[in-house]
């Protein structure tokens, strides 16, 4: 056998074994953030079963009492930053696609503030809800929700913080210009991360949709 | 933007994940003692911002108890934990766009105490983890045997033993969920699919270390006063319980992160490290069912951490998901908690019918028969259990009409389940048995799976169901499918692969002393269980009608000697893994499995090169069978081989 190298365990790899190590690297990341997505879809789909499940039972007349009522102007706020988020991610894609690192890195950068925004301002609605989280059925659903929504805002705003510094990283340890272009196995591994990430913020956003009529517009 | 890699052309070196250098750091780094000491200061740091927190809210200092003060203290318990251990150094490092770095390699037992990325080494942390819960759920239930010794004559008072009952039934449950998947599937699926690694090594030793705090967490409900639900958790009882409920509340939710991150690691594993050749309808049946138990537990259990979330919020913010008068629903929770918990079973389940379909063809030295009908029987008890879960709601919370949906679809699961018996019957059929140890766990999964099956059926049955729910019927039912199927599969695991894993054989006379005796208290226990239920003997109570008392006498002794079995697992364990070592045969049942045919002790990289598969190993017996695989392939295979599956391009 040709062309062989050591491996991190001292074991001399022919190079199909290290594309074949690559490419089912590679592959994780797609099924892993595939499958993410279904793990939380699931989470999600139990706080949609729990809000149409208690509001159709409306026990004691209890769902939504008159003065329960959302803050909505938050309301638009958190969603629309999300959704910002979410639009800087795509966008960045598109010009990462056509080589425009810096685009990408900026259009992150951006999606960061928007999240690391989105997160504070639900942190604080979650503790000063105009109301009694256990006045009605609708008013405990909010506050799950508030919980869920923080946990996936936070996942969305450490998702692009932690790609955008890893490109960051990366020209300094590949020691080029634009690395992340490169045939190099991290910036291949990069790439896939930036593709994962960007799929599973595209359902993020058809999510927080879903669940912004559903909490605030309903 | 091109991405494609040309083979021979770039050897890019895969991302690393284990960094050869050997036990640097010493016991001056992260390990067990580090995530015991952190685990305390959060736990002490938690309990003050809890007492904080809460005196800024009236409706929480007026609550009369302070759930948030329990619930934070036992988050920072864990968090601490998993700080001291080091599952969170890679998530911080990401921060500042560190790649991920090769762990060091510890070698010794001293790699055993720490968070390992060696996922046989993170397989033999999770038999520890799953015997500590085993045999601390186990010394519960002899209590519960005690209690039941005598009607009137109380060791318990009502209100301990309920607690007795409940924390029992919660950690059999949490344990059993992991029994086979975290020891056996961690250990030995990436060598029954020819792969060196996991696909994400950190995220199974995060299974595991969390699994373990989960364990703490549970076991704090004693140190709380316990809660008096059951394992079940039902409200609104659940609601008016004591602070104990909290650590069952985030038990659950911390161990049900567990399962969702150590299934999510297996399927991706399964998905996308199979070696070339490694098509699907050669993939191990073992594999089959932990991939199925992968699917059920990424995708159930996030409605368990869901369920259990709201619970929290009930206890600790005052809202009222699961509390009626204020306009939610104890329903509600019933509706979340089954439907996690119907397919719970199956992911209990599965992996039991992995194992022995696994093991029977090496003792039989017959072809598994129909093969890929046990495959699908698998997938379709999977799609199924998702479709069951209100026939634990027959007797409450049910429109009438619904049930004979939900009786239709329950009898349904049993036809695939019937596929997967009959599999094992027909290997079974006409075979020259060699009855090892593990052959004879084997054979005792069949017999008992079988009672346990068929009064399966019965219970499906709205009139049965509504005749003998909530009496010992049913208890006896779930024993005889999870302890006789599963926990009896675990062991023939064991024995079988315990020679692998570590390189010494088990005492064979202990072996067989083991197995009759449990086999014969298993049953003896549990038998008259049914019939004791038929006489209406309720679950969760400490009293009975006085003319039971022979019966529950009877099951109580054969349940103090089940126990006692346990100990000559233990002793066999310790005479011939410590005291009198024998080293084994490098393969002492001449399987054909793709894990034998590595050396012992398997190398940290499990194969010196990635071999290529050619056939499914269950050619026994067969003259003119095709080698398993080619291990040392000269020349390479040239990677077009296995292109089609992994084409990078697609990712981008």
């Amino acid at each position: 056998m040709t062309d062989m190298i050591k491996n991190s365990h001292g074991i001399s790899d022919t190079p199909e074994e290290r594309e074949f190590e690559l490419r089912a690297h590679i592959g994780s990341i797609w099924s892993g953030g595939r499958l993410f997505i279904g793990m939380y879809t699931f989470l999600l789909a139990s706080l949609v079963f729990s809000y149409f499940y208690l509001r159709s039972s409306n026990n004691g007349l209890l769902w939504r009492p008159d003065h329960v009522t959302a803050p909505t102007a938050y309301g638009w706020a958190i969603y629309s930053l999300t959704l910002l988020a979410v639009l800087m991610a795509i966008f960045g894609q598109s010009r990462l696609r056509k080589g425009g690192v810096f685009e990408w890195q900026t259009a992150i950068w951006v999606g960061v503030a928007a999240a690391l925004l989105a997160l504070f301002l639900q942190i604080y609605e979650f503790t000063a809800v105009p109301f009694y989280p256990g006045s009605s059925g609708y008013a405990s659903t909010f506050i799950g929700y508030s919980v869920i929504n923080i946990l996936t805002i936070f996942i969305v705003a450490y998702w692009l913080e932690t790609t955008v510094a890893r490109s960051l990283r990366m020209n300094k340890e590949l020691g080029g210009v634009n690395s992340q272009l490169s045939m190099h196995p991290s910036a291949q591994s990069f790439r896939a991360n930036v593709a994962s990430m960007t799929y599973f913020l595209g359902f993020v956003a058809l999510a927080s949709t879903l669940l912004f009529a559903m909490f605030y517009l309903l | 933007m091109t991405t494609s890699v040309e083979a021979g052309v770039e050897a890019p070196e895969p991302p690393a994940f284990i960094d050869p250098r050997k036990g640097a750091g010493g016991w001056l780094s992260q390990h067990v003692g580090t995530a015991i000491v952190c685990g305390f200061l959060g736990y002490i740091l938690g309990h003050w911002l809890g007492n904080y927190i809460g005196s800024a809210y009236p409706y929480i200092a007026n609550s009369g108890q302070n759930s948030l003060t329990d619930f934070l203290a036992l988050l920072f318990m864990v968090t601490g934990w998993l700080l001291g251990i080091g599952a969170l150094n890679y998530p911080l490092a990401k921060i500042v766009g560190r790649e991920a770095k090769g762990e060091v390699q510890y070698t010794g037992w001293t790699r055993y105490f720490r968070y390992n990325l060696d996922h046989k080494v993170v397989g033999i942390q999770y038999v520890v983890g799953v015997l500590l819960f085993f045999f601390t759920g186990g010394l519960l239930a002899m209590a519960i045997r005690t209690e039941l010794l005598n009607p009137t004559v109380h060791v318990f008072s009502a209100d301990t033993y309920i607690k007795i009952v409940s924390e029992h039934g919660t950690i059999m449950m949490m344990m059993a969920s992991s029994v086979i998947v975290g020891p056996l599937g961690n250990y030995f699926v990436p060598l029954m699919i020819g792969a060196r690694r996991m696909a994400f090594p950190r995220i199974e030793a995060f299974s595991l270390w969390t699994f373990i705090a989960g364990y703490f967490v549970i076991f704090s409900a004693l140190a709380y006063g316990g809660f008096p639900t059951g394992w079940t958790g039902y409200a609104p009882l659940q609601t008016q319980a004591g602070p104990g409920m909290v650590s069952y509340l985030f038990g659950f939710a911390v161990i049900s992160v567990g399962m969702m991150t150590a299934g999510f690691n297996l399927a991706v594993t399964i998905i996308n490290y199979r070696a070339p050749g490694m098509t699907w309808s050669r993939v191990p049946v073992f594999v089959w069912s932990i991939i199925a138990t992968a699917a059920l537990l990424t995708l159930a259990s996030p409605v368990l951490t869901a369920a259990g979330l709201f619970g929290l919020l009930d206890k600790v913010d005052q809202t009222a998901f699961y509390v009626t008068e204020h306009g939610g629903s104890s329903y509600l929770w019933e509706n979340l908690f089954w439907f996690f918990g119907h397919p719970e079973v199956y992911i209990m389940a599965l992996p039991g019918f992995g194992i022995v379909g696994e093991i029977i063809p090496v003792f039989c030295r017959k072809p598994l028969f129909a093969y890929r009908i046990a495959a699908a029987g698998m997938i379709g008890v999977a799609l199924l259990s998702f479709f069951v879960w209100q026939h634990h709601l027959f007797q409450s919370g049910i429109d009438p009409d619904m049930r004979p949906l939900f009786m239709l679809t329950t009898e349904l699961i049993s036809i695939p389940t019937g596929f997967i018996f009959l599999v094992g019957m027909g290997t079974l059929y006409k075979a020259k048995i060699r009855y090892e140890v593990p052959m004879l766990f084997c054979m005792a999964v069949y017999f008992n799976f079988l009672i346990g099956g068929v009064s399966g059926v019965f219970l499906s049955d709205v009139p049965v169901n509504v005749t003998v729910h909530g009496g010992f019927f049913v208890l006896s039912h779930f024993h005889y499918t999870i302890m006789g199927g599963l926990i009896f599969a675990f062991f023939a695991g064991l024995y079988f692969w315990l020679p692998k894993m570590t390189g010494r054989t088990m005492n064979k006379k202990l072996g067989l002393w083991h197995f009759w005796t449990m086999f014969v208290f298993f049953n003896l226990t549990f038998f008259p269980m049914f019939v004791i239920g038929m006489l209406g003997q309720p679950r969760r109570v400490f009293t009975y009608a006085k003319n039971l008392q022979t019966l529950n006498d009877f099951s109580s002794i054969a349940a103090f000697c089940l126990g006692a079995s346990f100990l000559i697992f233990v002793a066999n364990l310790m005479w011939s893994q410590f005291i009198a070592p024998q080293k084994a045969p490098a393969n002492p049942w001449d399987s054909l499995g793709l894990e034998w045919q590595t050396a012992t002790p398997i190398p940290a990289y499990n194969f010196e090169r990635i071999p290529v598969i050619m056939t499914d190993p269950y050619h026994y017996s067969e003259e003119g069978a095709p080698e398993l695989a080619d291990f040392g392939h000269d020349p390479p295979v040239h990677a077009s081989s296995f292109t089609a599956r992994t084409d990078p391009n697609q990712y981008e």
